[in-house]
């Protein structure tokens, strides 16, 4: 569990963030948390699903990075191969907290125990007058981006679920390996579903700029074949194969 | 005249009223013409002991269109995966055994009874081939936040409290089925000329006529044998209990665990159940008022209890066990406590009327000159699995070793069904298997058998027929897969209280 603390201009003032190093986060997740407005970006890269919160049942949007815990295909040479990096990735090691006076209100925290963080090494947070760096302030975007997105993804979900739009989807795929894997727990809008919708339905998906979002979801789902190529090249570069 | 069957009036407005209504209803919610009415007196309070479900009220509930959530969150329910029978055996308090609701492992494949007995470990027959007893004794719910509504990772039935459950099903047929329902009092019954029922005349509201008339209206039997005079067939010489003594008792604490099987404990002369709701147990004595009387009945009950139950309501039943001689008759069916009462040792009650409503939501006869046709099946039909309920019921009685009299008179074989003695004497070369029980009606499959039977230590001589080796290997894989079946249900499994907790707050997904 990250040890969150509240970001202050004063205690705060010579922490500095290795930059570079940010994407590493995502070096071993085999799917991270997306949000609606991301997925005009997602789709060049991304297959774009669903799954469950183990603790709560409730749906979430995920891009698929891997098949298995640990494995990230896109994470290559140290470095993500693919035009865009999620938001839930290039915010770290932010955090948005409640802030405590007041309920509606955020602030901006930042993980103690992150290796990112370091009093001598990478860039500030902070200029000498207190004032947000560049670093603080691109970080502030995303987390604003975060939010919002969080709260319009759980309305998408909803309109989907209401329809009965979100099917289990699973994953047979038989890799060049011969190796073959059964992947479940993951969940997509059903394109049949979607084509039987009555006008209404379509018009009031639309006005939300779901009908969309729907699609891009759908058209999305061909990148795990690019997912499952992107395994057969790592299986064959693995020296275990040769 | 071959007029079409297109009123169908409900009397009585219980559990089974109510799911009888909602189901057909729902069968034939596209069908303009088929209208559902429920009459229920303003005045009669429901029965309302039946709460305990089978496996089958899952897919009742999805045909009624009631979404899991809403009924877990509006009836107190609580999930209930089988039966732990303790003390039934002997009268020794560490003594029980499992009935559990999923299969034997490997049961299309294996009959594994020859194996374990012959294994001879201390390892219960439930325990060897099913993972469902492991979960229970630690308090597991039977699936996961993540599974869908009505999914599942161990086969699951409820327990509900009957009274809310009644609310919430009228709300439901109402709003969503268009079941008409209309408080009154049946005063009398109007015949056409041929014999049939053609209204119910109720105090408020006049007659209400109908081309088919369900009697729901519980121990009175209104219909069917007030109007009727179809009498009951007694197997008060089988089944020796005769009264029952229920109470409700509140948890220490909101987060107290909830059992998630029901518990069935073996007494002096008779038997106590025990359910766990979200906010309470319901527990009852069921005994036989010709070997105890009230008084130590009610000791017996407060024994178990605990605690204090004089400032609690107990309330008293009598019943008479039996059912009735024909179901169906002319245009009147009887459905619930009117088609008969046996004790609810395997919650037998709600299921037969689960049975009986799709019988007739599925087999509605479309005009009149095909109902006798299709009500002379309905009879045979329920005829046979009554009979095979009360076969199953006396099973537990007659595989016990308590020596009290109630328990060793009910050894004597005049007490026991021929059909029941029959198959006992089978099994004694033969363990229970689907050859056993082919009829389309039954019941109880062949695996409750086996899991009462070797529960109880029964013993099977396989002397006769040998296990071959290839079967040996089989059955040996079998145990092993069960073993890691049971390990992987206790760590992925939560609480049954964390779960129930969970699905209030969160709801299920529907897939």
């Amino acid at each position: 569990m990250a040890s969150l603390v509240a970001l202050d201009a004063k205690e705060h003032r010579n922490l500095k963030v290795n930059s570079s190093k940010v994407e590493e986060v995502g070096a071993d997740l085999h799917m991270v948390p997306v949000v609606v407005s991301e997925f005009t970006k997602l789709i060049v890269n991304y297959p774009i699903l669903f799954t469950k919160n183990a603790d709560t049942g409730q749906f979430s949007c995920i891009g698929l990075m891997g098949f298995e815990q640990g494995e990230n295909l896109f994470w290559q040479e140290r470095e993500f191969k693919t035009v865009y990096v999620p938001l839930n990735i290039t915010r770290h090691p932010f955090y948005l907290g409640k802030d405590d006076n007041s309920d509606d209100d955020y602030v901006i925290c930042v993980n103690r125990d992150s290796d990112l963080l370091s009093q001598t090494q990478g860039e500030s947070i902070f200029n000498n007058d207190g004032s947000a760096t560049s670093i603080l302030r691109a970080a502030q975007e995303d987390l604003t981006q975060l939010v919002q997105g969080e709260r319009q993804t759980q309305d998408f979900i909803e309109s989907l679920s209401s329809l009965g739009l979100i099917v289990p989807l699973s994953l047979d795929i038989t890799l060049e390996s011969g190796e073959k894997k059964t992947i479940n727990g993951l969940y997509s809008i059903d394109e049949e579903k979607m084509e039987n919708l009555s006008a209404e339905q379509l018009v009031s998906l639309n006005r939300n700029g779901f009908l969309q979002a729907a699609y891009t979801q759908i058209a999305s789902l061909s990148h795990i074949y690019s997912l499952i190529n992107l395994k057969n090249e790592r299986d064959a570069n693995n020296p275990w194969f040769q | 005249m071959n007029k079409a069957i297109n009123t169908v009036v409900v009397v009585g407005g219980g559990t089974a009223g109510w799911l009888t209504a909602g189901r057909i209803a729902a069968e034939h919610l596209s069908n303009e013409h088929i209208q559902v009415v429920l009459v229920e007196s303003p005045n009669v309070p429901i029965v309302g002991v039946g709460e305990g479900t089978w496996p089958t009220m899952r897919s009742t509930l999805l045909k009624l269109g009631i979404r899991e959530d809403d009924f877990i969150r509006h009836c107190d329910v609580g999930f209930k995966q089988g039966a732990k029978f303790a003390q039934w055996v002997h009268n020794d308090e560490s003594e029980y055994y499992y009935h559990p609701l999923v299969l034997p492992q490997g049961f299309n494949k294996i009959n594994l009874v020859s194996h374990w007995q012959a294994s001879n470990n201390a390892q219960s027959f439930s325990d060897s081939v099913c993972f469902q007893e492991a979960i229970c004794e630690k308090g597991l719910g039977p699936k996961m936040i993540t599974n869908a509504q009505y999914g599942a990772v161990a086969n699951y039935a409820y327990h509900l409290n009957a009274g809310k459950f009644s609310s919430f099903l009228q709300q439901h047929c109402k709003d969503k089925l268009g079941v008409q329902h209309i408080l009154a009092d049946v005063i009398d019954v109007h015949e056409n000329d041929m014999g049939d029922i053609s209204a119910v005349i109720t105090q408020q509201s006049g007659p209400i006529s109908g081309d088919l008339f369900i009697d729901c209206t519980g121990f009175s039997k209104r219909l069917i044998s007030q109007h009727y005079d179809i009498v009951s067939v007694s197997c008060r010489d089988t089944l020796f209990v005769d009264q029952a003594l229920a109470v409700q008792v509140p948890y220490e604490n909101d987060n107290a665990p909830m059992a998630s099987h029901t518990i069935s404990t073996g007494q002096e002369a008779g038997w106590i159940w025990d359910i766990g709701l979200q906010h309470r147990r319901g527990i009852g004595h069921v005994f036989s008022s010709h070997y105890q009387d009230y008084d130590d009945a009610y000791q017996v009950l407060a024994r178990y209890v605990g605690r204090d139950i004089s400032q609690l309501s107990v309330k008293h039943i009598k019943f008479d066990s039996g059912y009735l001689e024909k179901f169906w008759h002319r245009n009147c069916v009887a459905v619930g406590l009117s088609a008969g009462f046996v004790e609810p040792l395997e919650a037998s009650s709600l299921v037969l009327v689960e049975l009986s409503a799709q019988m007739i939501a599925e087999q509605l006869p479309a005009c009149r000159s095909v109902m006798d046709i299709i009500a002379k099946r309905f009879n045979e039909t329920f005829t046979y699995r009554w009979e095979r309920i009360i076969d199953f019921l006396k099973l537990h009685y007659v595989l016990s070793q308590r020596e009290e009299p109630f328990w060793v008179d009910n050894r004597r074989s005049e007490s026991i069904p021929t059909s029941l003695q029959e198959l006992l004497h089978l099994w004694r070369y033969h363990p229970p298997f689907d050859h056993d029980f082919t009829s389309n009606n039954e019941v109880f499959p062949a695996a409750s058998y086996q899991y009462v039977l070797y529960g109880m230590g029964f013993k099977t001589d396989f002397s006769f027929h040998q296990n071959n080796p290839q079967d040996q290997l089989l059955a040996q894989e079998q145990f092993v897969l069960n073993q890691k079946n049971t390990m992987k249900a206790l760590a992925m499994l939560p609480s049954h209280r964390d779960l129930i907790n969970k699905i209030k707050q969160y709801g299920l997904q529907t897939v």
